[in-house]
Order: structure tokens, then sequence, then C-alpha cells
């Protein structure tokens, strides 16, 4: 696997002809996409209706560095999830109702209210819910690395990293850690270009994904906004792991297209900037592909579009939390239950009878 | 000018440039008494001033540490201007904030404490309890202050000077009773096993349920006809009309756990059983619905008998959604049982007592003698309503008034 | 019954775990090879491998961050601080990560952390420190503190065994300087307060080394009879045997080796003054720690420290009150 480095003035892309996805494959990365930015969507006008309390977060223009990179995963591989990888979750099964009824603070969300709105997780399906404090999960997903290789088990554990992330000691803990230990966890840096209004000259003097190297494992530069390269680029990282050769740091180049939060009107970030991305949008970008496959992409959209409305009807009729019910789950009780195994749509984790 | 800085919290009182005549409008500001961080008591002159009627001293409005001065020396300022400003809360002899105390605490010696003294809480609960004058009490606490040991001292000495009150008792104050494994003597005998369990669940019960009991009468006597000659217990009968007014009202044979609440098809009823003094123990019958009263009267009668002698297995305990209790036999005629959880509701059956009742029939009302109980159902307000609570107990009195033998 | 060591116990502890148990392991520095800061784990890379007597980087975030992560799959890890002043460095992970995983997510997190706490021989201010209070106020974390052998063996077990991340704080002053009669095998203590020595005219409630400390200053005070109870347990707090004292006692001391500003001997000052208010025939007194970071040089720490003096002193004060 090639090892990227930056000649300091641009970034290549690397395009990266996946040979291992079928069309249904593809169609699947496309809907992941669409769900996702029809859920963000539905999510913040129920925001600006008063129906999702504190404040909203979402990844528009950035849903293939989730859902390609979540799609390579295997149903025993765990996952930390962030704020902007709504996809990842929806990858691995996490029913959209549940998600808005999250969103809302009702208790059929998967906190039920405890914590906000994007920081949760399913946990029957492996995921695990963020903290606010920013990188710390990539802690939590060296350590689950950790665990499979101490049992020998051929899994991998996967988080995503922000570009601003970059710069608190935890990433380098992490690193550090998962290299020393040659450990199965993908590190994907979710490079979007802005730390809320921190732009990366402000984060980071060198290319990130160049400190791999640096902590003994290879960084690799990828295209954020194709679904397919992020499958691909994923899919051979967790081969890597699986195969006793270590970390992989992802580095996904991409664009916030909206503000840090639906608070922040992103004054800060220059015009022509956006416009650049806008091009590049990679739901167009999967869909031009697929329509020229042969695809009703448009029945799609309306299928997707249905889901969530279905799905927004469930969730508003979740009632909100008993607040009798606020100090309970403080701590638990009997047997601990590790987190569990998550779907895994890739065709390649079903091989069909040979052909004929 | 200076200022103390104080917190959010402070109670501050103003000092104002008085009006010292009708048509004065200013005043000026002679000499200060008092500095920023002075301690002042209310009435102590603060400061004199000087109108074109009069030169005064201008007294403190309050006791307080002087937190601000706004004017100085020599400064004329408009009547009703804020001179200083005092905070009211502060505490003579405090540190300045700047201060660090001392934090390994000690008892600071204040000398003889100003009389009448205030007793302590545990000194002044055993004298009320006691009856006892702490005038006659003598202190030999700090500063001649009554503790406890003294006037459990005076207490002893009176017990033998007069011998313990009627009716009460003279022993020290009792220890909270609470349950301490480390204790070298305990008091008093401590709970079996199967007591502690049971306490355990009645008191969990009680904290867990909202806890309703609607009672309703009943006239026994077409139970009591269909009984004569079969040798069944009214029981039997009770439980055989309680699995019908269940399956007319399966609200009631549901269980509440976590904020879920579940309904049974299949009617798990248990039947409580004394122990005597050891306790109770509650078998339960599964698929109850599926016995009748004869099943059910030699299922009752089998597992008192296994229960009694311990016999008893894990899953013949568990698995209930519904109880009934029939401590009646003892004569009781109403009592309000505890639910047994994770259980919505319970019914207790009290004594059957002959009573002069009003019957009415198509010749009008007249008295009758009839065979009377009580049906008292403890119901969980949580998972059900008054209600639903009454009409269970109607339908269930229906069918005991109306048995007629199959 | 054998007489241990304070350490001696908590090393048994975790090999009895080890033994029976094979998702729980030890990760920490120098725990492996070198068997540890203060060889409570001598001997354990040889009996359970590499795998389970993990050296880590010197890295505290990431020690306590991958043990939730290898919690939450299944392990049941056991950290070490070398010193539990250096917790301090995995603060985020302990608090923000582990503590509020459950609440949030209904995700169990059972990890245990070992931190090696206290003064009293010249550690100066980043060795000697008890850091209980900061974790006692962070919901979702439990804190224990046990005074003996036998309980510090019991409480690691049951440290290790319940399914929430547990903040042990073993008090380094105690390792080699107390034995007790520790029972063979494996068995949990409780999470409950202990009656070190029963009394009747005041109790001084105290935990870790003040426990002892608070023995001696009260062994032959003047006649009185004095209780002695050892906490134990700080979260859960055992708030029934507190109450049980002081309702017997009636005075009340309180002593923290802690720095006294809401260390744990605060909250069950604030706990007494509010619940027992009917049985107290005294205020309730505390001795603790200045707000000063703890000295190097022996007479400073001697004057920061409490001693046996300190605790007497209050104690008669208290009594003839």
């Amino acid at each position: 696997m090639a090892t990227h480095v930056a000649d300091g003035s641009e970034r290549a892309n690397i395009r990266l002809v996946p040979n291992s996805l079928d069309l249904e494959d593809r169609v699947r990365l496309l809907r992941f996409m669409l769900l996702m930015r029809g859920v963000e969507d539905r999510a913040m006008h129920l925001y600006r209706q008063g129906k999702v309390p504190g404040s909203f977060y979402d990844g528009y223009g950035q849903e293939a560095v989730s859902a390609g990179a979540a799609y390579a995963l295997g149903p025993a591989d765990r996952l930390c999830v962030l704020h902007r990888d709504l996809a990842a979750h929806l990858v691995r099964g996490a029913s959209v109702a549940r998600i808005l009824g999250q969103y809302m603070g009702r208790s059929g969300g998967f906190p039920a209210g405890r914590d906000a709105n994007v920081h949760f997780g399913d946990r029957e399906l492996g995921c695990v819910g963020m903290v606010s404090m920013l990188p710390d999960m990539m802690l939590v997903a060296t350590g689950m690395a950790m665990a499979f290789k101490l049992r020998d088990e051929a899994r991998c554990a996967l988080t995503w990293v922000g570009d601003g992330a970059t710069s608190r000691g935890d990433f380098h803990e992490a690193l550090n850690w998962a290299g020393v230990q040659r450990l199965p966890v993908v590190f994907v840096l979710e490079n979007n270009q802005y730390a809320y209004s921190t732009p990366t000259e402000r984060q980071f003097a060198v290319d990130p994904v160049q400190r791999a190297t640096t902590y003994g494992f290879p960084g690799i530069t990828v295209d954020g906004n194709d679904p397919e390269a992020m499958f691909e680029v994923t899919r051979r990282a967790r081969e890597r792991a699986l195969a006793g050769d270590g970390p992989t740091l992802i580095e996904a180049l991409t664009m916030r297209m909206h503000g840090h939060a639906a608070h922040d009107d992103m004054r800060y970030v220059p015009p022509e900037l956006l416009a650049k991305w806008r091009e590049r949008d990679p739901i167009a970008l999967q869909e031009g592909r697929l329509t020229d496959e042969g695809v009703d992409v448009a029945a799609l959209r309306a299928e997707v579009t249905r889901e969530i409305e279905a799905a927004t009807e469930q969730a508003l009729a979740m009632p909100m939390p008993d607040p009798a019910t606020a100090r309970q789950g403080v701590f638990a009780v009997g047997e601990a239950q590790p987190l569990g195994d998550g779907r895994a749509p890739w065709s390649g984790f079903h091989p069909e009878a040979p052909h004929a | 000018m200076s200022s103390l800085p104080t917190d959010a919290s402070a109670v501050i009182v103003d000092v104002v440039m008085p009006q010292m005549g009708v048509s004065v409008a200013e005043g000026l500001l002679v000499a200060w008494h008092k500095q920023v961080g002075d301690w002042v008591l209310a009435d102590e002159t603060i400061c004199e001033i000087s109108t074109d009627k009069i030169d005064t001293e201008v007294p403190a409005p309050a006791s307080g540490r002087v937190v601000e001065l706004l004017v100085e020396q020599e400064q004329t300022v408009p009547v009703g201007s804020v001179l200083a400003r005092i905070a009211t809360d502060a505490v003579a002899g405090d540190p300045h904030p700047d201060e660090q105390g001392p934090v390994i605490s000690r008892v600071t010696p204040s000398g003889p404490p100003p009389a009448p003294q205030r007793p302590s809480p545990v000194v002044r609960r055993i004298a009320e309890r006691e009856g006892i004058d702490l005038a006659r009490v003598t202190g030999t606490g700090r500063g001649g202050r009554v503790r406890k040991q003294d006037v459990l001292a005076y207490l002893q000495d009176r017990e033998r000077a007069d011998g313990p009150a009627p009716g009460e008792s003279a022993a020290p104050p009792a220890p909270l009773h609470i349950e301490s494994p480390y204790r070298d003597e305990p008091l008093g005998q401590p709970l079996s096993r199967m007591r502690r369990t049971i306490a355990e669940h009645m008191v969990r019960s009680l904290h867990t349920a909202a806890h309703c009991t609607s009672i309703m009468e009943v006239d026994m006597s077409a139970v009591e006809a269909a009984r004569a000659g079969r040798g069944l217990t009214g029981l039997a009968f009770v439980a055989r009309a309680t699995i019908d007014a269940l399956q007319a009202h399966p609200e009631l044979n549901a269980t509440l756990e976590d904020g879920v609440l579940t309904r049974h098809a299949d009617a798990n009823l248990g039947i409580a059983v004394s122990l005597g003094e050891e306790g109770l123990i509650v078998p339960v019958i599964a698929n109850a619905q599926e016995l009748s009263v004869q099943g059910l009267a030699e299922r009752i009668r089998e597992l008192a008998v296994r229960a009694r002698a311990g016999e008893l297995r894990p899953d013949e305990v568990s698995g209930g959604t519904f109880t009934i209790t029939n401590p009646g036999s003892f004569g009781t005629l109403a009592s309000t049982p505890i639910i047994n959880q994770p259980q919505v509701a319970i019914l207790d059956l009290e004594a059957v007592v002959k009573r002069a009742v009003v019957v009415t029939d198509d010749q009008g009302d007249s008295i009758a003698i009839r065979p009377m109980t009580n049906l008292c159902l403890s119901w969980d307000h949580r998972a059900l309503d008054g209600a639903l609570a009454a009409q269970f107990l109607a339908t269930l009195r229906m069918r005991l008034q109306d048995w007629r033998s199959a | 019954m054998p007489e241990l060591t304070y350490l001696q116990a908590i090393s048994e502890g975790l090999r009895e775990e080890m033994r029976c148990d094979e998702r729980v392991f030890v990760m920490g520095e120098d725990v492996g090879e070198f068997g540890g800061a203060f060889k409570v784990t001598d001997g354990m890379l040889q009996e359970f491998g590499e795998r389970r007597v993990m050296d880590t980087p010197l890295a505290e975030s990431a020690i306590i961050g991958a043990a939730v992560g290898a919690a939450v799959v299944g392990l049941r890890p056991v950290c070490e601080m070398q010193f539990a002043d250096f917790v301090a460095c995995g603060f985020d992970q302990l608090v923000n990560v582990a503590g509020k995983m459950h609440y949030r997510q209904g995700l169990a997190v059972p990890l245990t952390v070992r931190l090696p706490s206290g003064g009293g021989f010249s550690g100066g201010p980043f060795h000697s420190q008890n850091p209980e209070a900061w974790f006692m106020h962070a919901p979702g974390l439990k804190v224990l503190a046990p005074s003996t052998a036998e309980d510090a063996k019991g409480l690691l077990i049951a440290a290790i065994r319940d399914p929430n991340p547990v903040c042990f704080f073993e008090h380094k002053h105690l390792y080699r300087r107390i034995k007790g009669e520790v029972p063979a095998g494996a068995y949990e203590t409780p999470m409950t307060a202990r009656v070190a020595r029963p009394g009747t005219d005041l109790v001084v409630i105290a935990y870790g080394a003040m426990v002892w400390t608070a023995l001696e200053a009260t062994e032959d005070l003047d006649g009185a009879s004095i209780e002695v109870l050892d906490l134990r347990s700080l979260v859960p707090l055992d708030t029934a045997a507190i109450l049980d004292s002081v309702a017997r006692c009636s005075k009340v001391v309180v002593v923290d080796e802690a720095n006294a500003t809401c260390a744990a001997g605060a909250q069950v000052a604030a706990f007494i003054a509010q619940h027992a208010f009917e049985h107290l025939d005294g205020p309730v007194m505390r001795v603790g720690t200045p707000d000063v970071p703890i000295a190097f040089s022996p007479p400073l720490e001697r004057a920061l420290l409490p001693q046996v003096s300190d605790i007497a002193e209050v104690c008669r004060e208290l009594l003839a009150y």
C-alpha cells in the first residue's frame, strides 16, 4: 500500500479503482449517503421548529467519508463514530426513527435523552457514542484493537478524527500506542478544512497524514468525497490490520459545507472555497456514476424520502423521557454486557454461490 | 475611590448623603471615620458632613464591613448620593478574603457562653423525652455547658432515686435502628435470613409501587352453598373467580419492571402460605386458568404442605403474575396487603362473618343474615387507575355472588 | 491464617483474580519486566505472560482510554497509575469517557484503576497526593480506599468484579508498614464502612492511612471511649454506618489526609450536619491537610499532614465541649 508523501503545495488524490464493489454495493453506498443527508436535513427542519433541543451538527458534504469507510467493516468490527459520520450508524443498521428520536431527546433515542443529540451509538450494533472532548475516542478505538490483538481475533476497530483534534495529546498518544503495539486499528482523519472557525493552516505545521509514518505506520490521503475510494482504502487498511500489520491513518480530504453547528453561519469560510467543493459533492458524484449504469436514481431518492418521513412520524410519536428516570443508570448492575455486532452489508462479506 | 471585592451574594447597604433641611440640595464630606475594610456597627459614626445648614456626623445605617467609599474628603455631592457601601453579612473578626485561614480546625475557646445557653440537639431531645428540666442538670462541658453524658448521668441518678417512671423506659437513648454487622453488642435478636428477605422485599415494594387499596364487600352465600359438602376451601373459589376476573380485566394480570408493563396470557397465581413465626412464602400455581375449583383446591393444599416442609423448588416460587393472600382465617376484616413485586396487584381475602345486611327483592327491602367478607385489593397506581381496580373487584364480586355449582 | 503486608495483600488479590478470570489483565508503566514501581506486580509477567501483564508507553490518558476500549469489548483491565498524582494526565478519559459511558449509552465499563496515593515520606507535591475527591465528584466512578491488608485484597477483588469503573486508592505509606491476617483464596469485601474500634464518647471518621493515625491518637485519650470508623468505600459512601456511629457517639471528628477543601471529609461532615443533627452534642470537627501542595522537606511535610497529636488535640477539645 502506497504511502503518501505531501509535496507541500498540493495534495494528490489517489483515485483507487475498486474492483470489490458490485452494482448493488455501489447503489447501497449512494443510498446510505442519501439517507444521511435526508435525515440531517429533516433534523435541521425540526431544529428550526424547536423540536431539537440544544444545538445540531451535521456532515453535509462529507457523507462519503463515513458511508464509504463504514461499508468496509465486518460485523464483529467496532466503531467510534463522530458527529459528522451519521452514515456509519446507518450502515451498521441503526434505526432512523431512533436517530431522529435521539435528536429530539425522546425516550426512544439510544441513550433516552441522556447525551446530546449527535453523541450517540447503538451499543448493540458495535458503535460507541462519542464524548465532546476530541479525540478521546481514538484511545477507546485503540483499546478495542488492543483487546482484539490480545485475544488473536480477526477483527479491527475504526474511528474517525477531525483535523482540529489532531492537535490534542490523545491523538498522539493513540497513534503512538497503536504504532508501538502494531494494533488492528484504522484511524480515519476527516480533514474537512475547518475546526469550527480555525482553518488547517492554524492547526498544524505538517500534513497530519505524515505523522503516521513518524509513529511507525503508513498514512494515505484519499478523496473523501468519493465513497468508492473511501471504501477501497478502508478495505485495504482493514486487511492490513487483520493480517497483523498494524494501524493505518487514512486522511479523507473533504469540506465542511455547513457551519460548525446550526448556530454558525460560517462567515469565515471563503465563498470560493465552498463553490469549488460544491462541484465535488459526493452524492452528485455517485449519482452520476450510477445513472451512467442505468440505475433509477430518482426512484431511490423517492424511496429514501419515504423512509425518512415514516421514521419522522415514528420519532415524533415517541414520548419525552420521564423526569423520574433522570437519576437512573449511573452505575451498571450485574454482568457487564460488551458491544454487540452490527450489520455489514458489503457483498464481500456474503459470498454468493459460485457462478455456473 | 477604593473598594473591597465582594461576592455577588453579599447584602449591600448604601450610606447616602442625608438631607439636613428642606432647602438643602448638597453636602460636603468633611472626614471619613472608617476606611475600606473596617468593621462598623449600626449607628456608629461613619463620616462627618457639612451642609449650609448644619455640620453633622452620619451614623452607619447597618452593621457590617465597609466595602466601598465613593466620595473623597472635601468633595461636595448632591443630597441622596451614595457615599459608601457596607456589606452587612460580613461577620466581625472574619479574616480578610485574601487571608488563608487555618484549616486544621480548633474548637475556639471563647470564654463562658452567654446565658441562657442553647442545649445541643441530642441533649434537648433526651431532656424532652424524659421530662428533664435542664436547669437542674449540672453541666461539665465548656463554660458549664450541659453535655450528653451530663443529662444521661442526671437520668441515672433520678432513676436510682425514684425508680423508673411508670410506663417510661429509662434506658439511654436508643441508637438509630440501623443494622450494623460491626457492632460488638447487637441490640436484640438479628432478623433471620427469611425475615430479612421478606423485609427487604416488602420495603422495596412499598418504595417502588404507588400502593392503593380498594375494598369490596362480597356476599358469600352462593359460594357457601356451592362449598357445602364438597370439603373445599373458600379460597379455592375465590382463586377461580379471580382467574375469571383477570381474564376479563387483563390489565391486572401484569408485571411492571423498569417502566415496562407486561401483560401475561397465563394466570400464574401466587398463593401466600404462612410459615408461622418464620415468615411466609408464596408458591405459584402456573397456568392456573386451566384448573377448576377442585383442581385449584388440591394444588393449593399440595403447595402449602410442601411449603411448610421447605420442599418448594425455585421455579415454584417465581413467575407469578398475581397473588392472593388469605389471613382472614384468623378473623381479620380488612387489611392493606403489600404488592408482590413485580406484579401490579394483590388480593387479600378476609374473614367471612355473618352479618345483618339489607337485601332487595321484588318484595322490597328486608334484612337478612348473610355470610359477608371483604376483598381487599392493593394495586399499583403506576400501572392502573382506581376505576379499573374497582371494575375488577366488581367483576370478582359478581362472579362470587352468582356462583352456581357446575 | 497467613499474615501479609498491605502490599502483598494487593498483589495476592490481583493474582487470585487473574487466575480465575482470564478476562482480567494488568496494564501500566513498568509493571511487567520491572514488576512495578512498588513491586506489586512482581513475578506476574512470568506467571501470566506479556499479554496479561502489559508494559505500556508513558501515557496515562492512553492507558485509561485504551482500557475503556478493552472493557467495552469484554475484557477486565486493571490499570496502574504509577502514582495517584499522575491520574491527572488521564483525568479526561476517566471522568468523561469511562465515568459517563453507562449513563449515556447503557454500556458498562468494567475497569479498575489502581492508584498508589498518600504522603509521609518526602515524596513532594507530585508523589504524595490524595485525589479521591476529584473522582467522588464525578458521576459514574466508584472510589475505594482500604486501610487494612485484608480489606485491600477483598476490595481490589470486588473492584475488578464490579461492572463499573472503580478508582482503587492504595495508600503507599501503608504498603510495608502494616500487616494483617489475610484470608487465602478469592473473597470480596463489601463496599461498606468498618468499625475499626467501637466506642461511645466520640467517633473519629477516617480512611486510608489516617485510620491508623486516628487509632493511635485515640488509643488512650484520658480514658475516653473513642470509636474509629474506617470508611473504606467513598463511593458508594456507607451513610448508614456513619449515621449509626454518630447516633451512638454524638461527637464527631472527620479526618482527611487530602487537602481539606471539598475533601471526602467535607462530604461526610455535610451529610452528618443534615441527617444526624438531632444526635449531635457538639459541632462536627474536621482535621485535614491545609490547601497547600505537600512539601518535600520533612519538617514542612509534618506540619501539613495531620499528625497523631493533631487528631488527639481536636478530640480532647471536642470531648470537653
